[in-house]
């Protein structure tokens, strides 16, 4: 045995400091990897830090191994290495011990890394995860469609005129305006709800924008019975029916019909809002704010597998057509 | 004080003429309900305020004000669109939010009775409507100092704003008060009381330095009718 001629006691005077000192700079090197975020470096970045490190650290072991070395046997070259490499001169068998430590510290300094790296990988990615969620949930919300305030005011004015002249048609307003409103404001809550359910606060609302218009608003309705139970995103057939009379009927002196359908097709709900528009539409490539946040939370909600678009391709018309699955 | 109330909703126009009765001093001789009916019943009533509301089937109401050559004091009603008005803030305009609110209706109309009216149809044009681009000015005309043809429009230098006009610069002109503007050469028109010096030029024309402006050259033509002016005023 290499060891045998190596009283115990002496060996372990040399290798206990040796052995707590390399604990002492693992930790060292730990606290400053955490101090200054050496994990969120760039790879090469990282590596030159971690190389330095290790050579700093082997050869301060590799110092501390010769000074005990010289104390405890009086000769700078650990018996150990003596053992190995007898056949050696003492520079070569001093190389050779700076080489076995810096290769234990290397080894070590790598299996320490290599776990930290990954530790600190897994939850960046947890971290953006619910980062993501966050996003969708806040992006949700915001794009959530609410009653436009124009039409409220107007619907207001309205009101205040029929209060006077048509008392019973003042209070038939102020039912559709509260129903209206409440849907608008509980549709916070709820992403999806029935076509059914939808179609209600539509009426609502046509009823108020009748009341505006006048006879220059008609609707025209074909909604087939299988449609109904089809959960949509809340206030979403509003908002086309709402681009449909703002773009289209209060934009034409004679006004027209807006014309909405439903239908299931193949797995998918398809739904269409048609109506007449002016022929000299300026900003034809503008799709408004209200179609565009449409858009958006449809494709938050069901990703590709819904859709929304706008053709103007005839003159004089627009057809908004959404389908989503069923 | 002869009012024109203008909105495309009946309900609003009914609301706000009774609104309006409440006050004595104020008649509404008339109503329209969309841009063309409006400029029709302004040429033919000449009011001396119209109520008019901005969104409007067929063109709003900002399309109306840049089709009139005498524009009667406005005061805008909109439902919401503030910021349709606040382009207007330079002049500050009177706009009405609606519903309308029977205290702010009175004091509009106080501070309109409060300044003169200038209806008469005869009388120079005092001010213009511009719209350019996304920008709304009412343009008082005698702080304009130098009128410039661009093609089949007009660019007028007012203050550090240069507004473009969409009508030309002969149909402009005649509208204009001859004891204060002044046909320089082919293509301007000078603001008199923007004239900072004149100098003598070859050939008999002139160069007038304008205040806080542009030198102008006065054509040989123009320059004796300007010098035979001058001698007399």
């Amino acid at each position: 045995m290499i060891f045998a001629s190596q009283p115990w006691s002496k060996a372990s005077a040399l290798w206990g400091p040796v052995s707590l000192a390399g604990v002492g700079l693992t930790h060292l090197l730990r606290w400053v990897i955490r101090r200054h975020g050496w994990l969120s470096l760039p790879p090469f970045a990282l590596l030159g830090r971690v190389i330095a490190a290790t050579l700093l650290m082997a050869t301060a072991s590799y110092l501390l191994t010769q000074a005990l070395s010289q104390a405890v046997y009086g000769t700078p070259i650990a018996p150990i290495t003596t053992a190995f490499y007898h056949r050696l001169s003492s520079t070569g068998q001093l190389r050779n011990l700076f080489i076995i430590i810096l290769f234990v510290h290397a080894a070590w300094v790598a299996i320490y890394l290599a776990f930290a790296v990954q530790r600190h990988r897994y939850q960046a990615e947890l971290h953006q995860a619910q980062l993501g969620r966050a996003l969708q949930t806040a992006e949700l919300r915001l794009l959530k469609s609410q009653l436009n305030p124009h039409f409220l005011f107007n619907a207001l004015n309205g009101l205040r005129s029929l209060i006077a002249d048509e008392p019973a048609r003042a209070r038939d307003a102020v039912t559709h305006l509260a129903r209206a409103l409440r849907y608008s404001l509980a549709s916070g809550d709820e992403d999806l709800v029935s076509l059914e359910r939808e179609l209600e606060m539509v009426d609502d609302y046509l009823a108020l924008e009748s009341m505006r218009l006048a006879d220059r608003l008609r609707v025209d309705r074909d909604i087939a019975p299988e449609t109904r139970t089809v959960r949509i995103p809340a206030m979403l057939l509003q908002t086309l029916v709402e681009n449909a009379i703002k773009h289209g009927i209060a934009a034409l002196r004679p006004g027209g019909t807006v014309r909405i359908t439903a239908q299931v097709v193949e797995m998918e709900l398809i739904l269409r809002v048609v109506n007449p528009r002016p022929d000299d539409t300026t900003n034809k490539t503008s799709v408004g704010v209200g179609l565009r946040n449409a858009t958006e939370r449809l494709r938050l909600l069901f990703g590709s597998r819904a859709s929304l678009r706008l053709d103007l391709s005839q003159a004089g018309q627009a057809t908004a057509e959404v389908r989503l699955p069923v | 004080m002869k009012a024109l109330v203008v909105d495309d909703e009946p309900l609003a126009r009914r609301e706000l003429r009774r609104m309006l009765d409440a006050f004595p001093s104020v008649k509404v001789v008339g109503e329209a309900g969309n841009v063309d009916e409006a400029r029709l019943r302004i040429e033919e009533l000449s009011p001396d305020v119209v109520f008019l509301d901005i969104q409007m089937p067929g063109g709003s109401g900002f399309d109306l004000l840049t089709q009139l050559d005498r524009v009667p004091r406005i005061v805008f009603t909109t439902a919401y669109d503030q910021y349709a008005v606040k382009a207007f803030d330079v002049n500050a305009l009177d706009y009405l939010l609606k519903p309308i609110e029977p205290e702010r209706l009175a004091t509009t109309l106080r501070k309109i009775q409060a300044t003169p009216s200038h209806a008469a149809t005869d009388a120079p044009l005092e001010q213009l409507f511009i719209r350019d681009g996304p920008r709304c000015w009412f343009v008082p005309l005698r702080e304009v100092s130098v009128f410039t043809s661009e093609g089949n429009y007009v660019r007028l230098l007012w203050g550090k704003e240069r507004p473009l006009l969409g009508r030309s610069l002969a149909a402009l002109e005649v509208k204009l008060d001859p004891m204060r503007f002044f046909r320089a050469n082919r293509s301007q028109v000078v603001n008199l009381d923007f004239i900072e010096q004149v100098e003598l030029g070859e050939g008999g024309r002139l160069h007038v330095q304008m205040r806080d402006g542009p030198e102008i050259e006065v054509s040989r033509r123009q320059a004796r009718l300007f010098r035979a002016r001058s001698t007399v005023g």
